[in-house]
This record gives C-alpha cells, structure tokens and sequence, in this order.
C-alpha cells in the first residue's frame, strides 16, 4: 500500500522534469489500460473522432495490446456501418483475452449483422458457455433463432433470457415471433405481460393497442393507444391508429389536428396521407380528399387500399372512368376482395357498361360471404334491367346474409340501405322485409344525403345510382373495411385524446 | 457573481430563453480553453477564507496538456501541469484540524494526488495486482538464462490461453515480437520484476462517520481492474475493497462509511451496480442494455442517464420507476442542490446545446446555450450561493447564477401539446384545369371510358400480333422450343469505325449440352464488314455463358448506322432458333476524323 509518506517533491506532477532520471534503464512499459476510461467517456457521449484520435494514439503507445481501445474502435466501426472490419477487430480482441464473453458477444452480434445468424449462434453458444447468467446472449441467441425461422428454440431461449432478466426487447421479441406464426391470442398475452412490467413503454403500449385493435376490442385498444400517446405525444404509430379510431366516430377535425403532428414528423407515410384525405372526404371536401390520396397513392402506388379509397372518392365525384382505372389496379393488386368487384359494378354500371357489370357483380358474389349490400346492388342492377327473377334470387340472398349478420354481430346499416332494400322488396313484391326492423340504430352513414332525394325514381336506372351511394357508405360505415389505414380502425370513446 | 465585474461580462452573451429567465448571466468566455468533464470539476473553499474556488481538472485542446487550473471568479488564480490526465477531481476534508480547509484529490491514471491549500501533500498510488506466480517463475528461469526465447514464447501463450490472472504487459509485449528480436529483448529486460499496474477510472467522496456538511470524507476509487476501494482520510490506507463485475465508469454514494452506505456505480457493460457496507460484491443490478453517462442520485432515486437518449429513474433497489425521453444525446450530468429551497434535481447537458433540469420526470428549466455543455456543475462560487458552471465542447465557460427570487416549478419546460399541432397540413392544391377535367369527365366519362376501352384493346391486339410473329420468326433472343433452350446477348464495344461485338450464349437447360450449332449474321455490305458472317458454335455445356466475339467495321463515313441481325441456326434447318437485331452505333471514330 502507499505508505511511502515521504515528504518528497519528486514524484509529484507539478514538478514533471524531475522524472526524467526514469528512462535511462530499460524503457518502463505504459500501462495498457491506462486512457481506456477517457476512451469510454467519449465512446458513451457519442464523441467518436475524439474517441478515434485517442484510440489511434493508445494503440500506437501500446504497439496494438490494448484491448479496450481495439474493442471501441471495433464498435464504432459497426456504428459506422463497417461491419465487417469490426468483425475482424472483434475477433483479435477475442485473441487477446480468449476468456472474456463479452468479446464472443460482440464477434457474434457483428456476424448477426452481416446475416450470418448459423454462425452468430454457434459464438452466441460458446459465449453462453463462458457466462451462464448473461440474458444478452440469451436473448440474441432467440433472435438468431428467429431468422433461422426456428420459432420453437427462439422461443426457449427467449424465455430463459426472460428468467435471467427481464427486459423489454425480449418481450417485443417473443410477440413477434407469435405474430409471425399468427398466434395474436399468445402474442396479446406477452405483450399484457410486457406492458405489466413496463408500463411506460410507448412500443409495447402501442403494439398491445394496435393488437386490441386487430382483434375487435376497441374499448381496450383506445386505451392502450391514449397512454402510449400521453408518455409520447409524437408517437407516430399511436396516433395515426386513435387517429382512425376517430375518424370511424366521425371526429374529423379532431383527427385531423392529430394528424398535423405526425405531418411534420413523417411527412412521407402514405397511411397518413390516406387517412388524411378520407378525413377529408368524410368532410365532404372531395377535391381536398382527391389530393391527399393521389399523394398517397404517389408514395405507395402499390397500396390497394389506397387505391380502394380514390375509387371510392370518384364515385362519389361522379367521375366513373377515373373510378374505372383506380379500382381496376386496386383488383389487380388484391383479386380476392368482394366489396373493390361491386365497386367495380358500380363504376361499370355508371359507364354503361351493364354485361361487365353483371360479371363484376358475379365474381363479388362469389367471393363474398357477409357482405348484403352486394348483393342489394346487384339486385338492383337486375331489377333495372328488367331480369325480375333474378334480382329475387338476389334480394333473398341478401336477406340470407343479413339474418346471419344480426345474429352475430352488432354491425349497424346505414338507413338508405335499409329504405332502398324495402323499396326494392315492394317493387319485387317479396313483401315487407322484416328482417331489417330490428337491426336499424341511429345511422351513421355521412353519405346519407348523396341520394335520399332520388328514391322516389327507383324504376328509373337512377336506382343504380342510389345503389352507388350505398357502395360508398359502405367503405365509410363498415369498420373493417379499409377506408383508414392498415388495420387501425375502430369506434369507442374517441374523444379521450382529442381534446389536447 | 458578485465578485465578478461587468467588465468581465463578454460580448456574446449567453442566449437566454426568455425574458423572465430564472438565470443572470455571469460570465461567457467561448475561448477559456477549458475541456473537461464534470467529473473533473469541483466546488471548494480552498483557502478557508470564504471565497470558494472551482477546481478544473482541465484535460487540454486534444488532451494533450492537462493541467490543473483553479478559478477565483471568471479569473484563473493558479495552473500547474500535470504529467498524466486526470480521470476525476473531488475536494473533501481529511481530518478535524482548524481552519478546516478542504483538502482537494485528483486522480490520475494510477494514482490520487492530494493537495493541501493547492499545495501538493501527498501522493497514493494503487497497489500493485498479483502477478501469475507461474509467468513470474518463467522470468526467473529467463534471468538465470535457464530457458530459451522460444520456449518462453510457448509457455507464456499456454498462460494467456487459460489462466485466470492475467499476463503482464512485459510478457504480452514480449509475445508480440518476431523470433530476431525476442533474444535481445529478453536480455533487456530479464533483470526487471514484472508487475501489473491498474489506474484509476473514477472517484468520489464518502463520509466516514458523520452525516454533517463538514464531515471527515473517505475517498471512493474505482479501477481498471474492476475494483472499488475505500480509502482512510488520513493515513490513506485501504478500508475496503470491493469486486465489480465490470469496470466502474460512474459513482454515486450515500451514508456514512461507518454506519451504513450505498454504493452504486454504472460500469462500462452497461449495468448499474448497487452495493452496501457490508456486501464485497454487488447487491442488486440494473441493466440498462445501454451504455449509462451518468449518474447523479436525488434524494432516494437513482437517475441514470443512457446512450440511447433517456434518462431513467431507479429506486435504491434498482426498481425502475420513470424513463424520460431526451430530444438529444446526453453528454452530462450533475446534481443540482438548492440548499436554502431544499431542492434537489438533475442537470443534464445535451448534445443539442440544451441544459435540461429535471425533478423526477417533470423538466423544470431548459437553458440553452450557444455549445454544447460538456460538464456541469452547480453549488457556490465565490461569494454566491447558487452558481451554474458550464463548460463546452468548444473549451468554452459558461457561469450563471440562479436569481435569488427565482423558484422552479413543474412545467416549467414543455407543456400541453406538442408544437406541429398547430400548423397547418400542406394539402396539395388542385389546379382549375383539374377541375374543368373533372367537369369533362361527369359530362362524357362514358364516351371516354369506351374510347379508352377500345384503344386498350388495340393495343393489346397489336401487342400480341407482335409477339405472335417475332415467335413464329424466333426473333427472340431467347430460343422458345424445349430441346434447344438458349439465351443470347450481345454487347458492342468500341468507338469505331471498328467495333467489336461479343455475343453471350447461354444453354439453359438443365443437364443436356448443345452441339451442331451456327451464327449467322446479317448485315448491309455496304456500311458493315464482318471478317465472317457465318461460324460454327463450340460443345455449350449448361449453365455456362459463351463469349463469341468477332470485328465489326463500320464502311460509312456519313455516320448512320444500321442493324446486324443475328441468328443463331441449328445444322440442317434453316429456321432459326433465335435470332437478336444489334443496333449498331454511329462510327465516331470516323466522323471525327
């Protein structure tokens, strides 16, 4: 220990010139680690040309022995995207203390990256060996496993990393890997049980939102969804799912403000600005609504949902061949989709084009099961063509549907449905429909007014034209159709967020 | 500062965010040249007259002269150099002599230099680490000349492959040389003991019995080698010793030393450790899975900040209980104790220019500054109570002094929503051209719709004529029938007038290889010269592409080109398999001569 009191000047720093006696015997050997704590310093404030010059000037002094300073170097190459020279700065580090599994770690973390998972897994099992309490490498063995696409052992050691630790990432991991196979039911469970054990998580907050949304519970969802965005209020993903959440109960303008700030966030992100124009068409401002779609479209031209929606929007515009194009490249896209067929017929049905528009009609019917209005339109269709017998098969097909629907589920139809169906019912002479009696609620449709007015003409082909205003209510009115983004969408007590 | 006059007040003042600011600027000196951390800064009535002092342990432009400075004021009072950087710079007192003047200890690679009224008193230095008996008996046998270089070399790298004690750099070194010079080097060397030396990595103070303001501190050292040690005040022995699992970077302690303490150090594999008195090895364990940059305890909490932009707050037991977002990186952080308002908060210094002062989670006050701070401290200066030190990246300082009337209260930073809310969505305006267009279409979208229907389906017609032919001639370069599937390409090099032409022939099938073929091709004789129109095509293994090449002469000199067709024929047939037209480009080596 430093007992040596001595009294002595000499040694002391105010005083260097007096070392210099020192040099003359055999020259002393720096101390390797002797800056390794200024190279950190640096290292950790993301200082990394500073961090360099020191490391540079440490290996020079060392003649390449310390390890700490090739272990940075090593790191910032990887943050400077040089993954492969890493690698091979790692792997020196791992010859100069063969015993360290940190450095294992780091040789296998830089063959993740290269994408070379089989051989990451095997130095993640040889760093296993050297510490076994290590959830790091536990659960980067997991992710590995995840790329191999062997679900199973990911999940095992998944959760033992989880047993040694637990963290976040590990649980975000181990939903994935459930929403990879599709089990949302075991996905929903880790993320409640991440969200437990953090609850301030925006990520999982949201993820568990947008699952909750997935799956139907949007009491849940908003609520999830509302606490993401009252930790971040910039949290793009969280907004843009409340956003649509609101805009399925009709709160335009509040999603709208909620959209402004993930405008200037992610100016670029075509469910935004495809849910931004269905705002504005739910505001009735079409032109507004025509723009930020094909602005959308232009950033996602791939997108059929998208496309679904400009269709939509021409329809309403009266603009059928322009509703032609977009909901043909919507089929192209997506072929298995009954609604985008009827939507075609009604396009198509515009444009007089009445055999395509049977064919439409028939390929939607085929491919939908649940969906009456299809059927009503095409009845219609039929029924203005002068078919009669057919438009009964129709009609009788939609009352299939409907008591099927009433049964299961609380899905609520829009009152111009519901009048053109009973007007249609008379002119078939099918009697009242008493099926509709019991499902009618307040009606939400926003599209109601396009054509109330035009029932009385319901022999006149203007009846096909009313059917069109149905076709488009429906996108509006149907919560799981597309008319907002991906799967966010919703109704519940959207008004919580849209205050602030 | 009181003590400072307006004379001292520089030019370019320090921003201040608002009028009502909760600072007074005292002092903005950009060109201070002071580049440290705030590890390395203290607060200290040095000379027991009243008048504190801030000490810098300053590193030097590039760390390369570090030097001690001591500040009275804005003005440097006294600067010494220093042989190595300092690592951290505490002020405690040491024992119960009067006038109680503190005493102040800088850490410095593998030693604590303590001075005594900024006189130097005394010097510890680490002791040093056990060495592996095995290498020292290795050297012995080298002294002795019992054994030869070689065989050193290999039993030296058996130890490092293995043992648990580490080698001596006299060793390493020595493992590193070519087989020419190990001779020379062992003799130079084989007379001197191998040792292993540590240095210090970070420092702080501990009380060692009494909990008062002017307590009897121990000083906390944290090494290279993944120790903690206590040492006495006065005889500056080693009370206790502590094991980490990884090398302290940060420490943050409370209690006294005798009674009951906590020790909580963040170390460079990105954990938290939390020890106690009575605990050689570390407690509990917070895992950041990021690298932590500092760590300041308020009251109960523990706030750490990480790598990734947050700063996180953890319980004594290492429970965490808030994480805050940072809209920059952090670069430091420090405590800011109020005493005459009892309050206590964390100062972050961000990579944005910002100073962010957190109570928990709730952000009291930004401060803004023209660079980003790199060190922070708070506490009495001079004659002042409540100053803020702040050094930038650029060396510069920066000292403000809180208002006396000044009182932080939550939402003192950002509140309600966030600031995009209010502006306005560029939606993409429409032109009235558009809207005559949409006007047109209501009007004859039927008429446009059949138009465009018909034209589509010319198009297609031709389309499909087109191909229909181009199969019946094989003018495809990619033969169609099942018994001889070739691909062809071909590439013109060359600027003219003489080109050279590669054709690539590829057989696509599977296992069969292809025999008996020719290339033909056809040309205007009177702008091209082919040296042969016509060869026979080598055996084509599968799968392997074919380089043809031939000469092109080009016989115009008005610059037009043409194209060479290319057919590709099978003997005995005169139908081609495939054939490919060659745009041939124009001569330029002609029409510039």
């Amino acid at each position: 220990m430093a007992e040596e009191r001595h009294p002595t000047r000499t040694q002391f720093p105010a005083s260097a010139e007096t070392q210099k006696p020192h040099l003359k015997k055999a020259p002393e050997f720096p101390i390797l680690e002797k800056q390794n704590w200024l190279i950190h310093l640096h290292y950790i404030r993301k200082d990394y040309e500073a961090c360099k010059a020191i490391i540079k000037q440490q290996l020079q002094e060392t003649q390449g022995l310390c390890e700490y300073a090739i272990y940075v170097q090593a790191l910032i190459f990887r943050l400077e995207g040089n993954i492969q020279e890493s690698l091979e700065l790692f792997q020196t580090c791992a010859v100069l203390s063969p015993q360290c599994a940190d450095n294992l770690k780091q040789v296998a973390r830089s063959l993740f990256l290269l994408g070379k998972h089989k051989a990451a897994t095997e130095v993640y099992n040889e760093a296993a060996k050297l510490n076994q309490k290590d959830w790091e490498i536990y659960h980067n063995l997991g992710v590995c496993y995840i790329y191999l696409k062997q679900f199973n052992k990911a999940q095992d050691q998944l959760h033992h990393a989880l047993q040694l630790n637990r963290h976040d990432l590990t649980y975000i991991m181990l939903g994935k890997i459930h929403l990879l196979v599709g089990d949302l039911d075991k996905a929903m469970e880790i993320y409640k049980k991440a969200v437990e054990f953090s609850p301030e998580n925006t990520e999982l907050l949201t993820t568990l939102g947008l699952l909750y949304l997935q799956v139907g519970i949007y009491q849940k969802a908003f609520e999830h969804l509302g606490n993401a965005l009252t930790y971040d209020p910039i949290n793009y993903k969280a907004i843009l799912a409340a956003g649509s959440m609101m805009q399925t109960h009709g709160d335009f303008d509040v999603a709208l403000t909620k959209y402004r700030v993930v405008a200037s966030a992610v100016p670029e992100s075509p469910p935004l600005w495809n849910n931004i124009g269905m705002c504005f068409f739910g505001k009735k401002k079409y032109v507004a609504a025509i723009s930020c779609l094909k602005r959308a479209n232009y950033l996602a031209p791939f997108d059929w949902k998208i496309l679904y929606n400009l269709g939509l929007v021409h329809l309403t515009m009266q603009q059928y061949a322009s509703a032609f194009h977009f909901l043909s490249a919507a089929i192209n896209f997506q072929p298995k989709m009954g609604e985008l067929y009827m939507l075609l017929a009604v396009a198509l049905t515009n444009l007089e084009d009445t055999e395509n528009a049977k064919r439409a009609y028939d390929k939607a019917v085929c491919l939908d099961k649940y969906n009456p209005l299809i059927n009503l339109n095409y009845a219609v269709l039929l029924y203005n063509q002068g078919e009669k017998r057919d438009a009964l098969t129709q009609y009788q097909e939609m009352e299939k549907k409907v008591n099927l629907l009433k049964d299961s589920s609380s899905l609520e139809y829009d009152s111009e449905m519901v009048e053109m169906a009973q007007k249609l019912g008379a002119a078939l002479q099918v009697g009242e429909a008493l099926v509709w009696t019991k499902s009618v609620k307040d009606p939400k449709s926003k599209q109601r007014t396009t054509s109330t007015s035009k029932a009385s003409g319901f022999q006149q082909p203007l009846g096909s034209n009313q059917a069109l205003g149905q076709a488009m209510s429906s996108a509006a009115a149907y919560s799981k159709l597309p008319s907002a983004a991906k799967i966010y969408h919703s109704p519940s007590n959207a008004r919580k967020h849209g205050v602030s | 500062m009181a003590a400072a006059p307006p004379s001292d007040f520089n030019g370019g003042k320090v921003e201040s965010s608002e009028a009502g600011s909760k600072w007074l600027d005292a002092h903005y000196d950009p060109l201070a040249s002071i580049h440290t951390f705030s590890a390395c800064l203290a607060l200290a009535d040095l000379h027991g007259d009243g008048e504190y002092k801030l000490v810098v342990g300053d590193l030097g432009p590039g760390g390369q002269q570090p030097r001690l400075k001591v500040l009275k004021g804005p003005r440097v009072l006294t600067e010494s150099p220093l042989s190595e950087l300092p690592a951290a710079a505490v002020t405690f007192l040491k024992d119960h002599h009067e006038p109680r003047t503190p005493a102040l200890a800088l850490a410095s690679g593998p030693c604590v230099y303590v001075y005594k009224n900024l006189r130097p008193y005394f010097k510890f230095s680490l002791p040093p680490l056990p060495v592996n008996p095995l290498e020292e008996d290795l050297w012995d046998q080298a002294k002795e000349d019992r054994i030869d270089p070689l065989t050193l070399k290999e039993m030296l790298e058996g130890i490092r492959e293995k043992a648990e004690v580490p080698l001596s750099v006299q060793s390493l070194r020595f493992l590193q040389l070519e087989l020419s010079e190990m001779e020379a080097f062992v003799n130079q060397h084989k007379s001197k003991a191998i040792k292993r030396q540590t240095v210090i990595t970070t420092m702080t103070t501990l009380k060692k019995n009494l909990a008062d303001e002017d307590a009897v501190s121990c000083l906390v050292l944290g090494t290279e080698n993944r120790e903690l040690l206590v040492l006495d005040p006065e005889a500056f022995t080693t009370l206790a010793t502590m094991k980490l699992p990884s090398v302290p970077a940060f420490l943050e302690v409370s209690g006294q030393f005798d009674v009951e303490f906590r020790l909580a150090a963040a170390c460079r594999n990105g954990n938290v450790y939390i020890l106690r008195r009575d605990s050689k090895c570390p407690k509990y364990c917070i895992e950041l899975s990021a690298q932590p940059v500092g760590l300041v305890r308020v009251h109960k909490v523990l706030v750490v900040g990480s790598n990734q932009d947050s700063l996180h707050g953890f319980t004594h037991k290492g429970k965490r209980l808030w994480t805050v977002q940072m809209p920059a990186a952090i670069l430091t952080m420090n405590l800011l104790e109020q005493h005459s308002r009892g309050l206590q908060a964390v100062m972050a210094g961000l990579a944005n220019g910002e100073v962010r002062i957190y109570q928990d989670k709730t952000l009291l006050n930004v401060i803004r500054t023209p660079d980003a701070v790199t060190s922070l401290c708070f506490g009495r200066f001079g004659r002042e109570d409540n100053t803020l030190i702040m050094t930038t990246r650029g060396g510069g300082l920066i000292i403000k002094i809180l208002k006396r009337t000044a009182v932080f209260v939550e939402g003192g930073g950002e509140l309600g929503p966030p600031p995009a809310q209010a502006t306005k969505l560029s939606v993409p305006r429409k032109t009235r051209l558009y809207v005559d267009q949409t006007l047109r279409e209501r009007e004859a979208g039927t008429a446009m719709h059949r138009t465009f229907q018909t034209d589509l389906y010319l198009l297609r017609l031709r389309a499909a004529r087109a191909y229909v032919q181009a199969l019946e001639s094989s003018l495809s370069p990619v033969s169609a029938t099942a018994r001889e599937p070739l691909k062809l390409h071909a590439v013109v090099q060359g600027l003219g007038p003489t080109f050279k032409l590669t054709l690539h022939l590829q057989n696509t099938s599977a296992a069969r290889p292809l025999l008996g073929l020719l290339v033909c091709f056809l040309h205007n004789e009177a702008l091209y010269a082919l040296p042969r129109a016509f060869f026979k095509v080598p055996l084509l293994v599968p799968g392997l592409s074919y380089p043809l090449e031939t000469f092109v002469e080009s016989l115009s000199d008005k610059g037009i080109s043409d194209v060479i067709k290319v057919l590709v024929l099978r003997e005995g047939q005169s139908a081609p398999l495939l054939s490919a037209h060659i745009n041939m480009p124009v001569s330029e080596g002609l029409a510039a001569a």
